[in-house]
């Protein structure tokens, strides 16, 4: 018990201290993460789009992809784009495994399940006379289309929220594809498996504080969020 | 004036067939009521005239000019507005949905936001959020916003639905005024009473085809629900 509150209280000095090398490991996370959302996003919309309001052969099929995709494992998903980019995988040339670039791959394609099944489905819920109020209004078919974004905005954000807490939070596929090179590909959960396996409790605690802080964070603005959308008849 | 003429209008969901080559025209300013059983057609009807909704065929006629409706459905979306038996409201206040059809720089967009406020007598919820509306006070906000857009058909299904006797006396109001700015209406409910005084013509759909109203349509005394007894005694 004695160690664990010695190595909770060197956590919180590492953490309020400044530690350079923590917050490096925290700005990585952050920009890996927010760029594969950033990416991932357009596409993952316009695929929930196509899903809930377009009518062609293999919808059915792909939403149930997509849905199986969800409880896709990030190791599993790690070790096919290993794989991929490994030198002697398909896409070897590109010379991009171990780097920053690799972990953003793996992290769309964890994120793209979750955006898309989570976004078709807050989009299907839309009333189908949204779309149909905006268009006797005149809306353009791309002005229709921002209106319904923005009548399933609540639903679309959680989609945005829950994404970005599994990717931010993943160890399999970041650890596979970045590497864990020290100020380089080094984030969050990989930095917590080093230390856990050198027994350096301490950065672990601090890294695990930061993710649990920000799953708190999200899952309260998530609250605050939905807890805003009214259903309108 | 605006005539529109829509020739062999059909439409068959599956094996049943809902229209059966049905004729219709609508001019400016005058207000047509259609009548009908449940499942009639009355609303794939008007979704069709509206340009919402694709008829196995149909050819419209508008201004002298004859073409098939695929050709003019984006003319027909920009000419008419369809509104919902139960409209639906983006989420958002009163002004917010009726600045929704207009374009144009903010302060003309709010001039007329305050002239539809005006028009349909709704200045005292304007800032309210939709949700927080009665079914009467939706519908207002409805028809304002369609009016805003300044539409040269009108097409409601069932506007009075589920009103008091004063909400629809309302809403009949501002249809009259629709009328008399040169709207062309098309009005579908079950009991044409309820538009004594504004529809000019009254047909029944039955069978997948259009004719004049039956007897059964027509010369009706008023309904009294239990909710308009209510109305009238407080009133």
């Amino acid at each position: 018990m004695g160690s664990i509150a010695e190595s909770t209280q060197q956590a919180l000095v590492l953490l309020f201290g400044g530690d350079p090398d923590l917050w490096v490991i925290i700005g990585i996370s952050f920009k890996v993460s927010l760029t594969a959302l950033l990416i991932a996003t357009p596409f993952a919309i316009a695929m929930a789009f196509l899903l809930a309001f377009g009518r062609f052969p293999g919808r059915r099929l792909l939403i149930t992809t997509f849905n199986t995709l969800l409880s896709f494992p990030a190791v599993v998903v790690g070790l096919t784009f290993y794989i991929l980019l490994s030198r002697q995988g398909p896409l070897g040339e590109w010379q991009l495994l171990f780097t920053q670039p690799a972990m953003v791959i793996g992290q769309i394609a964890l994120a793209l399940p979750i955006l898309i099944a989570m976004g078709h489905s807050s989009l299907q819920a839309t009333d189908r006379r949204a779309w149909e109020t905006a268009r006797t209004l005149g809306a353009s078919r791309t002005r229709a289309v921002m209106t319904l974004m923005r009548e399933a905005r609540f639903g679309l954000l959680a989609a945005l929220l829950a994404a970005f807490g599994r990717i931010i939070a993943e160890v399999g596929a970041s650890m596979m594809l970045g590497g864990n090179i020290l100020h380089y590909t080094r984030n969050i959960p990989t930095a917590i498996a080093l230390e856990t396996s050198k027994g350096e409790f301490a950065q672990g605690i601090a890294l695990g504080l930061v993710l649990l802080m920000m799953a708190f964070l999200l899952n309260g603005l998530l609250q605050v969020v939905q807890g805003k959308g009214r259903p309108v008849a | 004036m605006t005539e529109l003429t829509y020739s062999a209008v059909r439409k068959t969901y599956g094996k049943r067939e809902i229209l059966a080559g049905v004729d219709f025209s609508l001019r400016s300013g005058r207000c047509v009521l259609l009548c009908g059983e449940n499942g009639a057609g009355k609303s794939t009807l008007l979704r069709i005239l509206a340009g919402m909704e694709r008829p196995d065929y149909a050819s419209v006629t508008r201004d002298g000019v004859t073409r098939r409706w695929r050709e003019v459905k984006k003319r027909l979306l920009a000419d008419c507005i369809y509104l919902h038996q139960t409209p639906y409201l983006f989420e958002g206040s009163v002004r917010y949905n009726l600045n929704y059809p207009l374009r144009g720089a903010r302060a003309i967009r709010e001039s007329f936001v305050r002239e539809g406020l005006a028009w349909s007598g709704l200045d005292a919820i304007a800032d309210q959020a939709v949700h927080q509306l009665s079914g009467g006070e939706r519908q207002r906000v409805a028809l304002a916003r369609a009016w805003l857009r300044r539409p040269k058909v009108m097409l409601l299904d069932e506007p009075t639905t589920n009103m008091d006797h004063a909400c629809r006396q309302r809403t009949v109001e501002l249809l009259h005024a629709l009328k008399q700015e040169g709207v062309a209406l098309v009005v579908t409910s079950h009991d044409p009473n309820h538009f004594v005084g504004v529809a000019d013509e009254v047909l029944e759909l039955a069978s997948g085809c259009l004719g004049r109203a039956g007897p059964a349509y027509m010369d009706l005394p008023e309904k009294v629900t239990p909710i308009d007894r209510r109305a009238r005694a407080t009133a």
